[in-house]
């Protein structure tokens, strides 16, 4: 309607008209402007929305109004901006400004699987991914299990019960430097290191453990109840104030035993409760990668496995999948290679803690003639590889037996930023079934620094 | 113009603002949009490394959407601040949110009341180390050694020493209700205590017979300081004295005025600390004359790392006078202005604006690495005692306090004990 009466106008072309178009340019111009500022905004966060930017330099400085909502990117700016201004030594290195923020955020999370990688740790990451280890050739995490109680089932995670005893001795959980793959023929494993063992300390530095706090703690209570001598508590205090004096936290001790290809590092496990002395040569050791050997297939989640897996199970009526000693795994291959060994369908749900949808894993169009599978599964079993197995055994694919695994179902993306570091971001954790409230799902559990 | 013409001219001017538009946020900061945002207007995945500003963003929005679970926005910004300023490897360059920020402000203001009480760590809640004469805590009748247990009614048994100490101070006048444990009483005693204006002394003093040695121990340096020093030293000297020892472990620091006031017994007209500022110039504190003392014995200051500041300024132009020698582990290392700078959230940023130097020592700040620990700096001592974790301290007792041992065998060598190792 509007528009033909404006072409009716257009031949007669008068005043009125003329504002017309005057203030038609202006709506447009202005419009161009918001979506120019909209589309960077995209541009600039990689497709999410997020608050307008409002802050110019130095808005955010001398103001006395309360309940300021600046910007994240804004505060970055001026806070650069601020340090290059004022501080004592010149700042010319903004890489590092970001990097550190950066690490500063994923550190804020406390997850022990949402960790920042310097240069250095995050090459030796993604070669590991490769199954090119160096250091003592294994894989290790920074576990908060509560290591004094029997081991858990797999994806059964303990409810969330706390006596009024335990909240008394409650200490900000430090996890635990635990072995989760040894690589075949690596200088772990010819030292004897299994699966599940922790380490108590390196080089006779002692690594934090809560327990010990914990410990002290009830030894104050039973002090105080007249159930313990003074002197046994004093025992105890100074056996902690001794320990601390040489302690390392966990993430470094991670990194002595991850990474370096030289030197000899003496390390003490904890197996069970049973202390381990070793001494361990690093050097490189590797994961045999794909590989065939009679019926049974070397499957590791890496670039390439789909398509060697597809040839390998040609013509085959039946084949034995070995997923040990895989921790961490892709999950686009996992993905793939699911779609050339299993059937059409739906194989269990990729879920968060936001109360969002699941994300359904779908094979798509999937393997309508599937070879009969079995899967060799161990506690080095992990991640993609786990969820695999999982998804597999959901369907019934696998024979039901019980089979170990690793007990780790998260999915982590991985993120490599310009300077050479990096870091892993827990995104979702897969699920067989859908539980009936998330809640049931193994909180994040915080305590890294 | 004919219609075309027109059609494209307008067009260009729609076309031009929303140039204007996509640019405005880096016209704001005044430059230019970089490759790398050009190019992913159109959708190109340039070589260009992002900037390091869109890398943050990047990886800002990415945890708050992509995280397996919620994460509160201003948290985790105010987390990537105190990162961004923590990679200097500066300690005292931070980032403090609303929430320490207040914290800091109560504390230089210091206008809060207390009990007039020393607290240190306890397992059950918080020990009494010391009781301030003529205090709130000594009229209700605590007394060192008491343990706190709960404070209004709370129990604090696990908590940490300073959110114990928070608890227990509030505006002056107002009650509070302290649970403690005394030596000679079975059950807990609930005590009420009336908060006060606390001026806490900062100068003890104990005379060491056996050895003739002289024991000082300053805790921080304040206003009365060096008036409370004269005092105490006084008391000391009306015995044979063979050396002094001044404790300054533990010793935070404190106000440079004091520090250079102190000096000032040792020393007349002479530098103490010089500060270099980013654009180079300079200010320096001296010693004043007419206050010097004639110390007729070898001194030794006691050290640890947890003396900073003016701490360290005191015992290193003593060392570098050559009037005392230092004695413990190696200090602080705090070397360094800081200014804060409020910001409009009411969160500050505090940064180090310039550097101070001691008389001879060469730059002693500390250094640090991503994770907060010590990595150099802080004066070193001429002889090195680590406290055994089995030490007491108790200048009655100095024997059970090994660095305090080793500094009185610094100043009065007997053959016996110098033989020993």
């Amino acid at each position: 309607m509007l528009r033909r009466r404006m072409n009716d106008r257009i031949s007669n072309m008068n005043d009125t008209t003329k504002s017309v178009y005057t203030s038609l340019g202006i709506v447009f111009s202005v419009g161009a402007i918001c979506l120019g500022l909209k589309v960077r905004e995209r541009t600039d966060i990689g497709g999410i929305q997020a608050t307008t930017r409002v802050a110019g330099s130095s808005r955010m400085l001398a103001s006395r109004s309360n309940d300021v909502n600046v910007p994240a990117a804004d505060y970055f700016y001026e806070l650069s901006q601020k340090l290059k201004e004022q501080y004592v030594e010149p700042v010319a290195d903004d890489q590092k400004l970001a990097t550190g923020a950066i690490r500063g955020m994923i550190a804020s999370l406390g997850d022990p699987d949402s960790t920042f990688m310097d240069k250095d740790q995050f090459k030796a990451f993604l070669n590991a991914r490769t199954g090119k280890y160096e250091g003592i050739g294994a894989d290790l995490v920074l576990s908060t299990e509560n290591h004094t109680t029997a081991p858990k089932t797999p994806g059964q995670p303990s409810a969330g019960e706390i006596s009024p005893e335990e909240a008394l001795v409650l200490v900000r959980e430090i996890p635990r430097v635990q072995v989760v793959n040894v690589v075949p023929g690596g200088p772990a494993d010819k030292a004897g290191v299994q699966v599940g063992d922790t380490v108590d300390s390196i080089d006779g530095h002692w690594v934090v453990q809560s327990d010990l706090i914990r410990k002290f703690r009830i030894a104050s209570k039973k002090f105080n109840e007249k159930k313990m001598s003074r002197a046994d508590l004093e025992a105890l205090r100074t056996e902690i104030r001794i320990k601390f004096e040489r302690a390392i936290f966990p993430m470094k001790a991670k990194d002595k035993l991850f990474m370096g290809k030289a030197g000899d590092v003496n390390v003490v496990w904890n197996r069970n409760g049973t202390m381990r002395k070793t001494k361990i040569t690093k050097g490189v050791s590797s994961l045999s990668g794909f590989t065939v050997k009679n019926d049974t297939v070397m499957l590791p989640f890496q670039e390439g496995s789909a398509a060697q897996l597809k040839s390998a199970i040609q013509g085959k009526s039946s084949v034995t999948i070995d997923l040990r000693h895989n921790t961490l795994g892709d999950i686009q291959s996992m993905k793939q290679c699911l779609e050339v060994i299993a059937p059409k369908g739906e194989y269990g749900y990729f879920v968060t803690n936001r109360h969002d949808t699941p994300t359904p894993l779908n094979v798509l169009k999937g393997n309508s003639n599937p070879p009969k599978i079995h899967v060799l599964t161990d506690k080095s079993t992990r991640g993609m590889a786990e969820a695999f197995a999982l998804a597999l055994d959901s369907k019934g694919l696998i024979p039901h037996d019980k089979f170990l695994l690793g007990g780790d179902r998260t999915n982590r993306q991985i993120v490599q930023l310009p300077d050479g570091s990096g870091y892993t971001l827990v995104t979702s954790e897969y699920q067989a079934k859908l539980a009936k409230s998330t809640k049931s799902m193994t909180a994040r559990k915080g305590g890294v620094k | 113009m004919n219609k075309g013409g027109r059609l494209l001219s307008f067009g260009g001017i729609v076309f031009g603002c929303f140039l204007f538009g996509f640019a405005w946020p880096d016209l704001q900061h005044g430059k230019l949009p970089n490759a790398h945002t050009v190019n992913a207007l159109f959708g190109v995945r340039s070589g260009a490394a992002a900037s390091p500003e869109q890398q943050f963003s990047h990886a800002y929005s990415k945890i708050l959407t992509d995280y397996i679970q919620a994460v509160d926005p201003t948290n985790l910004k105010y987390a990537g601040m105190e990162g961004l300023m923590s990679s200097l490897g500066d300690p005292h360059t931070i980032f403090m949110p609303p929430r320490a920020a207040e914290a800091f402000n109560d504390e230089t203001k210091a206008n809060f009341g207390g009990i007039g009480a020393r607290l240190g760590a306890d397992a059950l809640g918080a020990k009494i180390s010391n009781v301030f004469d003529d205090s709130p805590a000594q009229t209700a009748g605590i007394r060192a050694g008491n343990i706190v247990t709960a404070v209004d009614g709370k129990s604090v048994t696990g908590k940490e020493i300073d959110d114990i100490v928070t608890m227990i101070k509030g505006k002056e006048g107002t009650l509070v209700r302290l649970t403690v444990i005394q030596n000679d009483k079975q059950r807990p005693v609930v005590l009420t205590v009336k908060r006060a204006r606390i001026i806490a002394p900062t100068v003890d003093s104990k005379y060491i017979a056996a050895s003739q040695v002289g024991y000082m121990s300053i805790l921080s340096f304040s206003e009365p300081t060096a008036e409370q020093f004269d005092k105490e030293l006084a008391k000391l000297e009306a015995h044979p004295l063979k050396g002094l020892v001044i404790d300054l472990r533990d010793n935070p620091g404190g106000l440079l005025d004091s520090a250079v006031d102190m000096l000032s017994r040792f020393f007349e007209s002479k530098l103490v600390v010089k500060m270099k500022f980013r654009d180079g110039h300079e200010e320096s504190a001296q010693t004043m004359p007419g206050f010097i003392h004639d110390f007729k014995y070898p001194i030794a200051v006691l050290m640890n790392e947890d003396s900073a500041s003016a701490a360290e300024i005191f015992s290193g132009c003593l060392h570098d006078y050559g009037r005392a020698k230092l004695v413990g582990t190696h200090s602080y290392g705090k070397a360094s202005v800081q200014n804060v700078f409020p910001l409009i959230d009411q969160s500050s940023a505090k940064i180090t604006i310039a550097k101070y130097f001691l008389p001879f020592t060469p730059f002693f700040g500390r250094k640090v690495d991503q994770d907060g620990v010590f990595l150099s700096g802080g004066l070193e001592p001429d002889v090195k005692a680590e406290l055994d974790p089995k030490s007491i301290i108790d200048p009655e007792n100095p024997k059970t306090d090994n660095q305090l041992w080793q500094a009185i065998q610094v100043l009065n060598p007997t053959p016996s004990e110098s033989t020993k190792h």
